[in-house]
């Protein structure tokens, strides 16, 4: 089916450009000294010593700063969690419809509100991709969406045209919680599994009507489904399966989940125990998305350590690291340097050109963008950040931030700095000292 | 990453480890050639020397000879701090917020409102515990909140981080209460109704030690319980912490002090840079979060990044929590890197270490024993692997009152169960 909410992004303002002399890491997996790359047209035209500037061009000294692929977070809240929190979030917030476990019809992108001053500091941040998923109160929370981090006006305005659309799901403590105490389905695991499992079920036969119309058989189309069309686009592997899950025992039940119904599982979220199950994960080449260090603000995240990335990606599983948190999101280098410092203490051998991947090309990839953004490899999206100094310090800030080759945002110069409608007018706020 | 690529990094963080004297008593030794930071000048002290006798600093000198006997121990030129202070924490209150029966932190319903005491909650055995000082941190405040009886959340307890049973620093060391918009709603409605609650409050404590010989009834909100344990804070002997974010009640908090003759300090202060003035012409510490930079209410609409450099500029003492997840769970990575955070956005390095130890220290008046490196002072010590302000450094060492603690936490254990050495291992983990 069309995609009825579709893209208008328009890439921002932008002029031809040359960065000179950068640090660069790549995405790909490569540490470049001293290396120049060329923005032409929104894409990375060139990269590497020798590439000079054809007449033109604007030129960035980037000598003793570093470059890397524009950070890409594959779960935030941004918009549909928005700051400031309110007291009618309490109850009512955008993030998760609390009133039915299978929440297969909502999608993040009517939830968003863009004036959310998160989006902007991400940007600040080095942010230029971020995928909104709905919340993990429910079995099925909903579609999540893709976004270019520009400011906009409109979420249409800001969606990244041709992007998978995701499925969030949750396992565990979330959903039976909040359906448990209220003395309804689900109230516990195996109920979320069963929860699962119906919804399948059905959309499987869903499926078979539609494959069915489709081959010519029946004058009447079936009757269309919201959940179930969100669930058909799984089968038909369409749509990318998220699941907000902690416990290795979980995962791999939901892993036989994905066999039992023949869908893919694109990433575990959260996934503190994942580094229990390094090979199940490896070999159904599903990722773990997860946090450096989060722990103990719930039963099913007693058994955190802060390995689990590096442990995931010894094993050759597919790891990334992720936000969830719109402060935590403005730091998902730093997030990144102190999983791979738990693994360097450990004894692996991780270097930085690697670790970036971890926030550049592996979410990319997850996203179905890989081939688009997430590296600095020739014909790219121009979506880059140039840092103060090396990124993997608390230290380092963002200094400029590129998407599609515009120069969304720059540390230096009060007009490239966007802020929310929240700020406007004001008194003096963080954003106009 | 294959596993073949595994270094010998562990067998070196070893050799590092064995640093540390297996002693559970203070005995007296040196540390040498130490790159120590005390927390009084602004530039470390190079090849240091730091003697420890009796669990006491007994001398710090650049270059410094060893006292005779005692056992030496070679810092290598690593850097040196005083233990970190989280000036605020839940540490020995909760083990997993989401379970109930392991969360003491708050009370629910019953009597108690000021007089919430959490000092008979202190759970010597949490993990949290190893955790937080393999991180560095010696010292907490450990904080109520979120109470029945708002705007009181009741007593904070000051803690020690040794391994002894009793975590126990001082017990009821300031009266926490929360104010604005949230607490507000869920309270009294108004704010103006929480402030003239506290005022009143004040009053009736006041009062009530006046006239606890009348007999009858009297028309009087407190309980005996809450108005007994307001004397000390309306004799001011005891600090008032007062959660606040907008500047109106930050201006609120430092006239109630005013008023009260009452010490008050200031957590949260998302907006404390806009009367940065009026808090150090008051001596009103201030204990913020350096790393949310986003309003979380609409109280904290005007929160910035540089809140901690704008009030330490103006003369203000500051000192660091970061509530929320990371608030007890990683306490010291969490201070630590909302340290370098404040320094990458304009506060001097020096000041940012200063505001996770010696400036907690003296905002709840402990200064006197911890939080410098420096003649007479416990003998609160770590030795860094690298920059304590970066996350991804370590303690290597870690000392309280002159005794190496062990560096083991429930998280080194799961590690160790799961390594990637043991990935060919046929029997489970649980055998490991």
């Amino acid at each position: 089916m069309l995609d009825p909410y579709p893209s208008t992004y328009r890439p921002l303002p932008r002029v031809d450009t040359l960065i000179t002399g950068a640090t660069v890491l790549d995405g790909a997996g490569h540490l470049l000294a001293g290396a120049n790359v060329l923005l032409r047209d929104g894409k990375v035209a060139a990269i590497g010593a020798d590439v000079t500037a054809p007449a033109g061009v604007t030129v960035i000294d980037a000598q003793g700063r570093w470059v890397t692929p524009g950070i890409v977070d594959i779960h935030t809240h941004l918009g549909d969690f928005p700051y400031p929190f309110a007291s009618t979030d309490f109850n009512h917030s955008d993030v998760s419809e609390t009133t039915d476990p299978n929440g297969a019809h909502t999608w993040a992108e009517h939830s968003i509100t863009v004036q959310d001053p998160a989006f902007e500091a991400a940007l600040a941040a080095g942010v230029t991709t971020v995928q909104v998923l709905p919340g993990s109160a429910n079995l099925f929370g909903g579609r999540g969406v893709v976004l270019h981090n520009v400011p906009a006006t409109t979420v249409q305005a800001k969606k990244f045209r041709g992007a998978p659309y995701s499925l969030k799901m949750a396992c565990g403590e979330n959903p039976k919680y909040n359906y448990g105490d209220n003395g309804r389905f689900p109230s516990s695991r195996m109920g979320n599994m069963a929860g699962y499992r119906d919804a399948f079920l059905e959309a499987q036969r869903y499926l078979q009507e539609w494959e069915a119309y489709e081959g010519g058989k029946g004058d009447e189309p079936p009757k269309r489904d919201l959940k179930m069309d969100t669930l058909a686009g799984v089968l038909r592997g369409d749509i990318k399966v998220h699941i907000h899950c902690y416990r290795a025992d979980e995962i791999a039940e939901l892993l036989d989940l994905a066999r039992e119904f023949g869908f893919r599982i694109t990433a575990f979220h959260h996934a503190v125990e994942a580094y229990k199950i390094p090979e199940l994960l490896r070999q159904s080449g599903t990722c773990a998305a997860v946090w450096s260090d989060w722990w103990g603000y719930k039963q099913e995240a007693f058994d955190a350590i802060r390995e689990n990335a590096a442990f995931l990606d010894a094993a050759g599983a597919c790891v990334m690291m992720h936000s969830d948190s719109g402060i935590v999101g403005q730091r998902l280098v730093l997030e990144t340097s102190k999983a791979m410092a738990a693994g360097q203490r450990a004894g692996l051998d991780i270097r930085k050109e690697h670790a970036i991947t971890w926030v550049t090309s592996v979410p990319a990839r997850a996203m179905g963008l890989g081939d688009r953004i997430g590296t600095l490899e020739t014909g790219r999206n121009a979506d880059l950040v140039i840092w103060s100094g090396d990124p993997f310090s608390v230290y380092t800030l963002a200094d400029q931030v590129f998407i599609d080759g515009a120069l969304a945002y720059d540390r230096k110069d009060p007009r490239r700095q966007p802020t929310s409608d929240l700020d406007a007018g004001l008194p003096a706020t963080r954003s106009q000292p | 990453m294959s596993a073949s690529r595994l270094s010998c990094s562990v067998a070196i963080i070893g050799s590092w480890l064995a640093l540390a004297p297996p002693t559970s008593f203070a005995e007296s030794f040196a540390i040498v050639n130490a790159r120590a930071y005390t927390g009084e000048a602004t530039e470390p002290i190079e090849r240091a020397t730091i003697a420890v006798e009796e669990g006491r600093i007994s001398s710090v000198s650049a270059n410094g000879a060893s006292p005779p006997g005692a056992r030496v121990i070679d810092a290598r030129g690593g850097i040196v701090t005083a233990g970190l202070m989280g000036a605020g924490t839940q540490l020995g209150l909760v083990e997993l917020y989401s379970l109930k029966e392991t969360a003491d932190q708050a009370v629910a319903k019953g009597p108690l409102g000021a007089a919430f005491d959490v000092q008979y909650a202190l759970n010597a055995n949490s993990t949290l515990i190893p955790q937080a000082r393999a991180d560095g941190v010696t010292r907490a405040m450990s904080y109520p909140t979120g109470s029945a009886d708002l705007p009181f959340s009741g007593l904070g307890a000051l803690l020690r981080l040794d391994a002894s049973p009793d975590l126990l620093e001082r017990p009821k060391a300031g009266l926490f209460i929360v104010t604005g918009g949230i607490a507000a709603m869920q309270g009294a409605g108004s704010r103006s109704a929480q402030w003239q609650l506290i005022r009143n409050a004040f009053d009736e404590a006041k009062r009530y030690r006046l006239s606890d010989k009348v007999r009858g009834p009297r028309d009087q909100l407190l309980n005996h319980l809450d108005a007994e344990a307001l004397q000390p804070v309306v004799a001011g002997h005891m600090p008032l912490a007062i959660f606040a974010n907008r500047e109106s009640d930050i201006r609120q908090a430092v006239q109630l002090g005013k008023d009260y003759g009452t010490r008050v300090i200031v957590y949260g202060g998302a907006e404390a840079w806009r009367v940065a003035g009026l808090l150090a012409a008051n001596r009103v510490g201030v204990v913020l979060d350096p790393v949310t930079n986003l309003p979380s209410s609409f109280d904290d609409l005007g929160v910035r990044a540089d809140n901690a450099a704008l009030l330490q500029k103006a003369g203000v003492t500051i000192a660091f929590f970061v509530p929320g997840i990371q608030q007890s769970h990683n306490v010291g990575t969490a201070i630590r890197e909302g340290a370098g955070v404040a320094v990458a956005h304009g506060l001097p390095w020096s000041e940012a270490l200063k505001a996770i130890t010696v400036n907690p220290a003296r905002i709840w008046g402990i200064d006197d024993h911890y939080g410098r490196i420096a003649r007479g002072q416990d003998a609160d010590l770590v030795l860094w692997d690298g920059d304590p302000l970066e996350p991804t450094s370590a303690a290597l060492a870690v000392y309280v009152r002159g005794v190496a603690m062990p560096l083991d936490t429930r998280q080194k254990a799961l590690r160790d169960r799961y390594a990637p050495q043991h990935r060919q291992d046929p029997w489970p983990p649980a055998y490991h």
